[in-house]
């Protein structure tokens, strides 16, 4: 290297010395990390049943409270376990864990529901829970139904790899102030229900019957609708080969459901995630939503309890409840954890009796514990409670989505959310939409079964 | 071919009458322009950026369930929730940490960078200043699998020196390209006059270079401020421990897979905003200045 001009070295080194010597005492300061051990192949170890463990919650922020209080119980019940929290938001989830299987620093527990359960154990990240389930105490008190789905979602071979902690539901919200005031009943059919969406609607005063979910997790919503209306119970066909999706059935009611845009619903309605979606309904405008238990304490707090009911979906004309599945959340080991039997201590703790009702009471779901299930809260807390009653009592059908599919996430966001936009637009007609997706989930489903052999 | 004769004996051709000197378009004087012609663009424009602002504050100072258009009744319960419950008096300290340690570093080294690239000639300067450009056009998610397997060998996983580093890292090839040009600027001749009075170049180049460099260096290291302060995946990545995340890993978090807390979240993007703002309010005059000169090449 020369210089351009005249040469003239530096005798003092000292300034860049200190500079170079401050930031290494300021990384070191800050410094102290844990070394991110774990990857996804690790075989991790039993280790002694003490020590600290890490859980990544996958709901992180408005369960860390919750998960807090539990956490303190079980380190008050085991005192030579910590357990360190780390709540991490339920969008960025999957992008973490993917990333430390493939470069180390899995935690040890961590929550895993069906929606992500193929890609993990798919990764082979996740410890098979079967035989510590059957030794467990916890040996026949979770709900079989959603034992049984998360099981589904790990794969075909019917391993467990997620213990369940929780069940969402679909469930129709509307206002019972301005049913009443329109002298309407309560929709527990869907006729009622787009009669009651036209009669509430009027556009002048912008006020609406229905928002529908035309953003982000516009899908599985509109699953629920054309499902539910077609009375269709099952996701596959006979042979198991291909899908019912489009079926002409769904096909027309599906038709249906999206005529609802722009007709009994605000045009915004189109890029609605369900952030905007609870948002627009809680403002006060809009007859009815679909959205889950979750965003039930949201419209507690817009309109109090005595303005809303949350219910079980509609009936459709055969006289039956048709529901698509709402992923079943749980609690996975990972198999590179170094201490699986402090690990496995706090997922049963945190799944029995006393500690999943008090995390399902806060989270406003169906516990997974039938002990807790039974709890008083449940009735105080009538979305919740008719959510359980309809999951056990025999009334709802359930359409099994295909978590398992490896492509299932794709196929049912990124490749046609935009897809569904067009038939709201009127742009593309909704045996297109069905028939192109059906054709990419027969091929996903013919995959799968190749690679099963 | 022209001769002397040829050129005498031909008659000089009359002088072109002067052309007309053309009229130039006259500028309208400012008191000329009609007031609403300024000020309806402006307002238009205002509206589109402020009303999404005002929203923001609207949710962040009523209560939960207000469907009013006013903050009135103010309350401040929501900030009170986030500073507190969700932990937003860490995250803000942990951002501005983050903050001003990559604006320290990267400044530092850009300036160093940004010096040799200015004033020497090696063989590979073009080759570097290529890499440099190209290096931008990878994204940072890109990296991310390297980045955490490098830190996780060097046991910086969960600590805000790997954030720090990765945020340097990223920010230093456009730091260093904007320095280069800001020194680029600046005489040589300055430089060597100091020379002349028998100081050596690191000293020449503090007393006489770094002062003239004030503006180049509060865009840089604004520039680096703001985007570390805001930069959401590389603290989402490498931080596990709540105690260490940052502003924008805690806004995320208050949005729920099936429900979300508005006016907390509008709550935590005022805090997250209120620093950026005041800084910019600060130093834009230096920040325009600083921008547009090292834009120029030099």
């Amino acid at each position: 290297m020369k210089s351009s001009n005249r040469s003239s070295s530096p005798r003092r080194r000292r300034t860049p010395a200190a500079v170079a010597l401050g930031a290494v005492l300021a990384l070191t300061a800050t410094a102290c990390g844990d070394d991110g051990s774990g990857a996804g192949g690790d075989k991790g170890a039993e280790g002694s049943g003490k020590g600290k463990i890490v859980f990544w919650d996958n709901n992180g922020g408005v369960r860390t409270d919750v998960w807090k209080t539990i956490i303190a119980d079980f380190e008050k019940a085991n005192p030579d376990i910590d357990v360190e929290y780390v709540g991490i938001a339920s969008t960025e989830y999957q992008s973490k864990v993917d990333t430390a299987i493939q470069g180390g620093g899995l935690p040890d527990v961590g929550g895993v529901g069906a929606a992500m359960l193929a890609g993990f154990a798919a990764q082979n990240a996740l410890d098979p829970l079967d035989d510590r389930l059957a030794k467990s105490s916890l040996n026949g008190k979770l709900n079989e139904d959603m034992v049984e789905s998360l099981k589904a979602a790990g794969g075909d071979d019917g391993t467990l790899y997620s213990v369940p902690t929780s069940a969402n539901n679909g469930v129709l919200y509307y206002r019972t102030d301005l049913f009443d005031k329109a002298g309407l009943k309560e929709p527990t059919t869907w006729d009622a229900f787009f009669e009651a969406a036209e009669k509430l609607t009027d556009k002048g005063k912008n006020r609406f019957g229905y928002t529908i979910r035309g953003g982000a997790g516009s899908i599985a919503q509109a699953l629920d609708a054309m499902y539910g209306q077609s009375g269709i119970t099952s996701f596959w066909d006979s042979s198991g080969k291909k899908t019912t999706l489009n079926d002409p059935k769904n096909v027309e009611a599906l038709e249906k459901y999206a005529g609802l845009y722009k007709k009994v619903t605000p045009a915004a309605d189109l890029n609605n995630d369900f952030t905007k979606m609870v948002a627009q309904w809680d403002s006060g405008t809009i007859g009815m939503l679909n959205h889950n238990l979750g965003s039930y304490q949201d419209h507690v707090k817009a309109f109090g309890t005595d303005k809303f009911r949350g219910i079980p979906q509609p009936v459709g004309s055969t006289g039956k409840r048709v529901q698509v599945s709402n992923p079943v959340d749980g609690l996975g080991l990972f198999k590179s954890s170094k201490n699986k039997e402090a690990a496995w201590k706090f997922i049963e703790f945190a799944t029995s009796h006393e500690q999943n009702s008090k995390f399902n009471e806060s989270a406003g779901q169906v516990p997974a514990n039938n002990d807790a299930a039974k709890d008083a809260w449940i009735s105080e807390a009538e979305p919740t409670k008719l959510a359980a009653e309809a999951l056990t009592d025999g009334s709802t059908t359930i359409v099994q989505l295909p978590y398992y599919l490896p492509d299932w996430n794709t196929v049912s966001k990124a490749d046609n959310e935009p897809n569904f936009q067009k038939v709201l637009l009127g742009k593309m007609s909704a045996k297109d939409f069905l028939d192109g997706m059906a054709e990419e989930l027969n091929a996903a489903q013919k995959e799968w079964d190749e690679q099963k052999g | 071919m022209i001769t002397k004769e040829a050129t005498v004996a031909a008659p000089a051709p009359a002088p072109a009458a002067p052309a007309p000197p053309r009229l130039a378009k006259k500028r309208p004087a400012w008191d000329e322009v009609p007031r609403w012609q300024v000020y309806l663009p402006l307002g238009v424009y205002l509206v589109f950026t402020l009303v999404p602002f005002y929203w923001i504050l609207l949710f962040s100072l009523r209560p939960a369930g207000s469907t009013s258009l006013v903050p009135w009744p103010m309350t401040f319960e929501h900030f009170e929730k986030v500073w507190t419950e969700r932990s937003f008096g860490t995250y803000f300290g942990n951002s501005v940490l983050v903050g001003l340690a990559t604006l320290v570093m990267t400044t530092a080294v850009a300036l160093a960078g940004g010096y040799a690239l200015a004033r020497f000639d090696f063989k590979v300067k073009r080759v570097f200043m290529l890499a440099l450009l190209c290096s931008q056009f990878v994204p940072g998610a890109l990296l991310l699998v390297p980045l955490f397997e490098i830190f996780a060998e060097l046991r910086m996983l969960n600590s805000l020196g790997s954030v720090i580093i990765a945020e340097t890292v990223f920010q230093l090839p456009l730091s260093m390209i904007l320095i280069s040009n800001f020194i680029k600027n600046v005489p040589y001749s300055l430089e060597e006059a100091a020379w002349v009075d028998g100081c050596g170049r690191l000293r020449a180049f503090r007393i006489v270079v770094l002062p003239l460099l004030r503006p180049g260096l509060i865009a840089v290291g604004s520039f680096a401020f703001v985007h570390s302060w805001n930069h959401f995946l590389f603290a989402l990545m490498f931080l596990n421990n709540q105690s260490k995340q940052t502003i924008p890993v805690g806004l995320n978090t208050l949005m729920s897979a099936d429900s979300v807390d508005l006016g907390a979240l509008a709550a935590g993007g005022i805090i997250a905003a209120v620093p950026v703002v005041i800084v910019f309010a600060f130093i834009q005059k230096w920040l325009i200045t600083g921008f547009s000169a090292g834009a120029v090449k030099g």
